[in-house]
């Protein structure tokens, strides 16, 4: 057999070779993936430096380290468990968001579209008026929210199947009627209440630390072989309906699989940090773009949602000084102009295929 | 889809328009026969009954019947334009727009009456989808479905990014914006309805006379050409049609979800996907959806009521699950 593919590479692949094993690798992916990488460095550096007061990036790297240092309290205790919290947030909703876009096969579809972000916040804000305000209950009332919502929306649209459009319709019908919900909650309470829910809902940072971490990471962790899969099955759902199942693709599974994954993970990232705008829309689509790949790039996307997160909260916690914005405000404003530009600037005319 | 199903169905909803006027003007906390409504607004008369028919539900029926058949047709003719089953003047950000206009009206100009918001969430919601369709048009090839979408899906972004800075920093604006937010018809007065027909007016010329051209689109950008339609002049006519229709919808009961979204894809399943059939008709399914919610927001949890915006999807939801599953959405 290998006689007969040697010399047939696909255009821009290269074959890593380990032992007798094999891997195709795309290069432009690559090169893109690792200036990410270095861009997201720069970015912790410069979030990890920057704030009420500078600190050098010689001290900074010390208390990385576990060195003592003088400003292990700023960095090491308030600026660090912030930035971790921000990274495993964007890095979840850029997944989510390529996941659900590669299953509904429309480049708008994402959590905060199909109603996992609605399901989240309309739970979230209906509690706040109650009492229920700690920051230390809320992440699982939103998680409930959130896979809860994503159920519904799963099983009215199974019928006999899983049709990328009726998904994507039906979902979105459940997020308006949930964000109608939200927003009626939101003329129950006083203002006070209602300033508290509108702060959560654009998704805040803001005294976020290892509490909130530390499950976000484990539960990232547990998914990482998930996602692994996910990057090998979203090439199969891509292709149309006829020519999968005629290879024998189980679609339906495939399908539940992918969205399930993309479920958990927007929920979790929720339940942390608040629905953050828009990350999950911008990333996948700004990381398709750069890679030219075929289908949206899972590693990728998981730097840029990150990038855009933790660039997102430098910005909103020192642009208006004194002033602290939530991050949800800023993340759009860091991804989306960068998305127009892309658009701008296309050169090829992509056929108007589902996930272009 | 023979013509006469289409004409039975155009006429079902002519009839069924007429009842949720008629409903509109009879229910809500005091209940007036229809007798006596017809005889408020024929013969005029100064009882009680007859100066809540004119002075309260006439104006706020006007307005419904208005709004709701302006974000149908808007959503119509954005799907058209984009060959995006889900875009609709909230997803492409021109129902942000509009928003955007009535934040920073409330909150820099100090502008706090319903009538002075018009303008402003006029201003917002053309300037929107000019940027929308400045970036979609740019680069090669032109304003092409994908490109549409996108960039309005990023317009919206930087919209609610806007939005969300001033409410969050400005407790004042957000305690006055989360009322106007919620999307409603109550309090409404004929001096609004005097405002916004002239532009409703001039949407409803401008979508129509693109009807054919939406047909064309539908088959393909170069299927299109070919049949001798003007693709570029069709979207920017469509999407003008669309901004001003959306500017009339948001500016008169604030950005009403779901209309926009879901009537095209009723009125598909009733009238096949012919835009000559398929404009009329959403037309007439918008209002009703619209008029039948506020009508129910009315008198479900008395004495308060439930803002249109929040019954429409809560009425309207089932609707469309129902109709999605029923068959595949043509597209």
């Amino acid at each position: 057999m290998s006689t007969l593919v040697r010399g047939v590479r696909p255009a821009g692949y290269t074959v890593l070779r380990a032992g007798r094993a094999r891997f195709l690798l795309h290069r432009r992916a690559t090169v893109v993936a690792t200036v990410l990488a270095v861009l997201l460095a720069v970015g912790c550096l410069a979030y990890l430096c920057v704030g009420e007061t500078f600190t050098s990036p010689v001290e900074v790297f010390k208390v990385v380290t576990g060195r003592p240092s003088p400003d292990e309290l700023v960095v090491g205790t308030l600026r660090e468990p912030r930035m971790v919290v921000g990274l495993l947030v964007g890095a979840a909703f850029g997944v989510a968001g390529a996941l659900i876009q590669t299953v509904a096969r429309n480049p708008l579809a994402s959590p905060d579209i199909i109603g996992i972000s609605q399901g989240a916040s309309a739970v979230t804000v209906a509690a706040m008026p109650f009492g229920l305000t700690s920051t230390a209950a809320l992440p699982y009332v939103s998680v409930a929210g959130g896979v809860v919502a994503a159920a519904l929306v799963y099983l009215f649209a199974w019928r006999g199947g899983l049709h990328a459009t009726r998904f994507v319709l039906i979902g979105i019908g459940f997020a308006i009627a949930l964000r109608s919900v939200t927003t009626l909650f939101m003329t129950k309470g006083d203002y006070l209440v209602a300033q508290q829910a509108q702060i959560w809902m654009t998704g805040s940072l803001n005294g976020r630390g290892w509490p909130e971490a530390r499950p976000l990471a484990l539960v990232l962790l547990v998914l990482v072989p998930c996602v692994a899969w996910a990057a090998r099955a979203q090439r199969t759902v891509s292709l149309d309906d006829d020519t999968a199942t005629a290879l024998g693709v189980r679609l339906g599974r495939v399908r539940l699989g992918l969205v399930a994954l993309g479920v958990i993970l927007a929920s979790v990232a929720t339940g942390a940090a608040g629905p953050v705008d828009f990350v999950a829309l911008l990333a996948p689509q700004i990381a398709r773009r750069l890679t030219r790949t075929a289908q949206i790039p899972l590693v990728c996307s998981a730097l840029l949602g990150a990038l855009i997160v933790v660039v997102g909260d430098l910005l909103a916690r020192r642009l208006f000084s004194p002033t602290e914005l939530p991050v949800g405000v800023l993340t759009a404003a860091v991804g989306a102009p960068y998305l127009i530009w892309l658009i701008v600037r296309s050169r090829t005319v992509r056929p108007s295929g589902g996930t272009a | 889809m023979p013509v006469r199903r289409r004409a039975v169905a155009i006429v079902a909803a002519v009839v069924a328009l007429a009842l949720a006027v008629l409903l509109s003007l009879a229910v809500g906390a005091r209940a007036i026969a229809p007798s006596a409504v017809f005889d408020a607004l024929l013969h005029g008369g100064h009882s009680d009954a007859a100066e809540v028919v004119r002075g309260l539900r006439l104006p706020r029926t006007l307005v419904g019947l208005m709004v709701g058949a302006a974000l149908a047709l808007a959503g119509t003719v954005l799907q058209g334009i984009t060959r995006n089953p889900i875009a609709d003047p909230g997803i492409l950000g021109i129902s942000q727009g509009a928003s955007v206009g009535v934040v920073l009206a409330i909150a820099y100009v100090g502008i706090h009456t319903l009538t002075g918001y018009v303008w402003f969430a006029f201003a917002g919601a053309g300037i929107a989808s000019v940027a929308v369709y400045a970036i979609a048009s740019s680069g090669r090839g032109g304003a092409t479905p994908v490109k549409l979408a996108l960039g309005g899906a990023a317009i919206n972004a930087l919209l609610v990014s806007v939005t969300t800075a001033v409410l969050t920093t400005k407790a004042s604006a957000l305690d006055e914006f989360r009322f106007w937010q919620v999307g409603s018809l109550s309090g409404r007065d004929s001096e609004l309805v005097g405002q916004i027909w002239p532009f409703l007016l001039v949407g409803v010329v401008l979508v129509y006379a693109v009807a054919r051209g939406l047909d064309a689109l539908a088959l393909g950008e170069d299927v299109a050409k070919g049949l001798g339609q003007r693709v570029a002049t069709v979207r920017i006519v469509g999407g003008l049609g669309a901004t001003v229709l959306t500017g009339v919808g948001v500016a008169a009961a604030g950005p009403i979800a779901f209309i926009g979204l879901a009537v095209p894809h009723i009125a598909r399943a009733l009238v096949g996907s012919d835009h000559r059939w398929l404009l009329p008709m959403a037309a007439l399914t918008g209002p009703v959806m619209l008029l039948v919610s506020d009508t129910v927001g009315r008198v479900i949890f008395p004495p308060s009521e439930v803002p249109a915006g929040v019954m429409t999807a809560l009425i309207g939801v089932p609707f469309l699950v129902t109709l999605v599953r029923r068959k595949a959405v043509p597209a």
